[in-house]
């Protein structure tokens, strides 16, 4: 069942409504009672087609394609009974029931409003005052409820769907007390217990119904869900394919949620088929294309996809609005980052505080993440580092985690531990990035391994980039005193551009590579190198200095 | 994978634990500030610029996410460097509140084994890490580290070019990979009761005692209509709609479906008749032994096969003469004849046997009087 279809479904197609007259056969209670409502109405049709004169309404047809879940014909068939003079006023309401399913929420208010005043056209009202953000609409309906069981579950399933599981598990609980045999109510109290991530209690309730119902289509579904959670992916999509084995192919109900879910336990594949035309249909279908494009580094299809959804309320409700919150901040994080926008940067900082400071998830993986990204985003390293260690033990060799842990790490000048958590990094494309290859060098400089900073140099293709890395090496590496990569990287430079600052810091790092020798901390054959590094660059200084390195080789008999 | 069905909250406590600690380390800190002021100076290093701090700050003051998380560890951080500090001994120091900002490493020349150590004890409790910040990368130069060596005048001034160079701050990019969540599943909504009754006014319990949702053996449409319609007699009045499979062969469960229920629709029809509009022998008659004669010379000679030089009708003819059917002006009502004829015999148990008999005794078992079987052999 799904009530939070956003998009209106498509209802132009004419079909031809058949002058009916009959009154449905015993047989016709079998198939009810066995919910075969395709068989009803095959039957149905056929007395009607054969002309079995017998007294009764059209109401019937109508009343099997709404259960089967083919709003549409439930639909026609009502609208066509509204155009008759005789028509009984209750049929606007059952024909705005069926607007709702679609989607049509304006036409099912006011066909609701045709009705005369019932429970039914109550609860309609409410739903619908939900749906549009009406607070004061949805107090006056709810006012309106009466403690009878159909209002009390109607309550409860707006509850669920304000997030309020623990209030609808409330209401579930005290009507199973007083009706045992209400099977069905076991499994709205797993989806709550779903929502509240606790997946083997949901197991637990799920299974009282399965017992009895073996192979019905949404307590399958939700168990693959639980098994999505609880296992993986493999183990849902058998739950699923299990589900799809016992089904007769005429069986349509649910089809969709099925090809969603099956695309999520797939890790994505068939995404692109799939999920376009389920979007505003399946809460869930847009956030999964906008992670699907994410997983591709798709940064502008994802945008494009999420920049016009407008969450819906101000706070974090539902596991949906959740990811929704996430998405926004994550997607401007990278279109951000991509562009050099601050705007989108501060957004996406704004998501992530609004998450990861709700009561809710303050205290959860994905809300500690959203603080570590906050503060990421605002350079305040120790606080993201905080953050980060309290989840770190979930994410043991991501990649992604760890590209922030190290530069967390690294910014906070622990570059022995940001040298060993960058080396984890196993993903070709983050290791061929600068951010990584800059860090990594100054963390290789900064732990006096400056020879596997020039590695890196020595592997990269000359560009922009190079230039910036010998940079930094020639920089860090002076500070550190490591002098001969220092004395390397400033020839480098210096051979690419005859600045005479690149000059000045050769000539400091040669000198520095002597002293070095002089203490001991150097082989004097290093003396050998120095000399063609100095000898590269034409200035009069040059000689100078030669010459008292020469002197000094002489008088401590090294060869030059 | 993604989130923990019992939630964590290490992070409160432990920036709590943080606070206290470091407050007490604070103490400690001030006091032996206090004894050692006066003691030594140390300049500034060539590593103090890359502390960051102040622009950290900076952006701080600008923008507070939580105000309780950010002041407490804002104070636990700035503590907590100072508690670094005074673990040291060879601290020394201008005032105490700016020793972030200026200095914020200690001079290792000698003391580099208890920086060792200090990192150590850092490493096996990793979570606590915030707390090496205020100490400096190990190994920096320090040009008083080679004021010893004895050199000549002439390389004691050659040295001064290495400080003459100041090392740039090279800043680096920082790059935030977004965490990308998992892929979300769809479980649907709860049932919300906006459903039409049953139009009798009874109770259909749909919701309550099962989910209101159809079963998933639901009968096929088409081959219902085809079964309605055999039962009642009423044949084309409804027009039975076909639909099609898509991707056949990625949906062989949906073919042998089919097949299997019209099978069995056919399986339950009663066997075709058909009337002739001549008289026919009866099939028992044609059943009936060759006379003696004509067995005798089967023997020799062979019925015609197939490959006479004939066509169909006239091999159909000889053959409908050959086993008494009579042939009036259409053949198909005399074929029909010849085929149940046909059919007959195959299922016969009697004359089964028998050809069976037949080919497991010999190939050259003489043909008896029970020929039968081998005339229809030509079909």
């Amino acid at each position: 069942m799904i009530l939070s279809r956003v998009k209106p479904a498509n209802v132009h197609g004419e079909v031809p409504v058949k002058k009916t007259n009959g009154k449905k056969s015993p047989l016709v209670e079998d198939f009810l009672n066995h919910r075969d409502y395709l068989g009803a109405i095959t039957l149905l049709e056929f007395q009607r087609s054969v002309g079995e004169q017998v007294g009764g309404d059209d109401l019937w047809v109508p009343y099997c394609a709404f259960h089967l879940g083919d709003y549409k014909k439930a639909m026609e068939g009502y609208k066509a009974m509204t155009k008759k003079p005789d028509c009984h006023p209750d049929v606007w309401v059952y024909l705005a029931c069926t607007l709702f399913f679609l989607g049509l929420y304006k036409e099912a208010e006011e066909a609701s409003l045709k009705a005369p005043k019932c429970q039914l056209q109550n609860r309609l009202l409410f739903h619908l005052a939900h749906k549009f953000n009406d607070e004061k609409q949805l107090m006056s309906f709810h006012q309106e409820l009466e403690d009878v069981t159909e209002d009390q579950l109607s309550l409860a399933s707006i509850h669920y769907m304000r997030s309020h599981y623990q209030e609808a598990i409330d209401i579930y609980k005290r009507i199973l007390l007083q009706n045992r045999d209400f099977l069905a109510l076991n499994v709205y109290v797993a989806l709550c217990y779903y929502k509240l991530d606790y997946y083997e209690v949901s197991q637990e309730v799920l299974a009282v119904y399965l017992q009895d119902v073996p192979d019905s289509a949404i307590a399958l579904n939700l168990k693959a869900c639980n098994h999505f959670r609880l296992y993986n992916g493999k183990a849902a999509e058998a739950e699923l394919k299990n589900l799809i084995d016992i089904s007769s192919s005429s069986f349509e109900f649910a089809k969709e949620l099925i090809r969603h879910n099956l695309v999520v336990f797939g890790g994505g594949e068939g995404a692109l088929q799939v999920l376009p035309p389920l979007i505003d249909v399946i809460p869930e279908a847009r956030l999964n294309l906008v992670i699907y494009y994410l997983r591709q580094d798709d940064v502008q299809e994802s945008y494009q996809l999420i920049k016009d959804l407008e969450p819906t309320t101000p706070q974090v409700q539902s596991s949906v609005s959740l990811t929704e919150y996430i998405l926004k901040g994550v997607v401007n994080a990278a279109v951000g980052q991509e562009v050099g926008s601050r705007d989108h940067l501060k957004i996406a900082q704004q998501y992530f505080q609004l998450v990861g400071g709700s009561a809710s998830e303050c205290d959860t993986i994905p809300g500690r993440q959203c603080m570590a990204s906050c503060f990421f985003l605002l350079r305040q390293f120790e606080d993201v580092l905080i953050y980060l260690n309290s989840v770190k033990s979930y994410f043991f060799n991501d990649d992604t985690f760890n590209f922030n842990y190290a530069q967390a790490k690294a910014n906070v000048e622990n570059y022995r531990e940001a040298e060993e958590i960058f080396l984890l990094i196993q993903n070709d494309k983050i290791k061929a990035d600068y951010v990584y290859l800059s860090w990594l060098a100054r963390c290789y400089i900064m732990n006096q391994k400056a020879r596997l900073a020039w590695d890196l140099y020595i592997k990269m293709e000359n560009s922009a980039e190079s230039f910036s890395l010998l940079q930094l090496i020639a920089n860090d590496c002076y500070k550190m005193g490591q002098f001969y990569y220092s004395a390397k990287a400033f020839d480098a430079l210096e051979r690419l551009d005859p600045n005479p600052e690149f000059w000045e810091g050769k000539r400091g790092a040669c000198v520095g590579i002597f002293q070095l020798i002089l203490a001991g901390r150097e082989p004097r054959e290093t003396l050998n190198e120095v000399l063609p590094l100095l000898r590269n660059t034409g200035n009069p200084q040059v000689e100078y200095i030669i010459r008292i390195l020469k002197k000094w080789a002489k008088e401590n008999r090294v060869s030059l | 994978m993604s989130t923990p069905a019992v939630k964590l909250n290490p992070r409160r406590r432990k920036s709590e634990r943080h606070t206290q600690v470091s407050i007490g380390d604070c103490k400690l800190a001030f006091m032996e500030r206090a004894d050692k002021q006066n003691t030594k100076l140390i300049t500034n290093q060539p590593y103090d610029e890359c502390l960051e701090v102040n622009d950290s700050e900076e952006i701080a003051s600008l923008y507070t996410p939580t105000p309780r998380l950010s002041v407490s560890k804002k104070k636990s951080r700035l503590l907590h460097e100072m508690a670094n500090h005074s673990s040291d001994e060879f601290e020394e120091d201008v005032k105490p509140q700016k020793s972030e900002q200026i200095n914020g490493q200690p001079a290792l020349s000698d003391n580099e084994e208890e920086e060792e150590d200090d990192d150590d004890s850092d490493e096996t409790d990793s979570d606590e890490e915030e707390g090496e910040l205020g100490s400096a990368p190990e190994g920096a130069y320090d040009p008083s580290d080679y004021d010893h060596l004895p050199v000549s005048t002439e390389i004691k001034e050659l040295f001064q070019y290495i400080t003459r160079y100041t090392p740039q701050t090279i800043e680096l990019d920082h790059k935030l990979k977004p965490f990308i969540p998992d892929f979300i599943p769809a479980v649907g909504d709860i049932d919300a009761f906006l459903k039409v009754p049953r139009p009798d006014g009874k109770a259909d319990n749909l919701g309550l005692l099962v989910l209101d949702e159809p079963c998933t053996k639901q009968s096929d449409p088409t081959v219902l209509s085809l079964w309605l319609s055999e039962n009642s007699k009423q044949h084309n009045i409804t027009e039975v709609k076909v639909k099609s499979v898509e991707n056949p062969e990625k949906n062989p469960k949906a073919i042998e479906n089919w097949i299997e229920s019209i099978s069995e629709l056919h399986r339950s029809k009663p066997p075709a008749t058909v009337h002739y509009t001549r008289s026919m022998p009866d099939i028992d008659a044609l059943m009936q032994e060759w006379p003696s004669e004509f067995e005798e010379l089967l023997g020799k000679v062979s019925l015609p096969t197939a490959d006479i030089n004939c066509d169909l009708t006239q091999y159909i003819d000889i053959i409908c003469g050959i086993l008494d059917i009579p042939i009036y002006k259409s053949r198909i009502h005399s074929l029909h004849v010849m085929f149940t004829l046909y059919s007959e015999f195959k299922n016969s148990q009697h004359f089964k046997a028998l050809a069976e008999g037949q080919k497991s005794d010999t190939l050259s078992a003489p043909r008896s009087a029970t020929a039968e079987p081998d005339i229809l052999a030509f079909d």
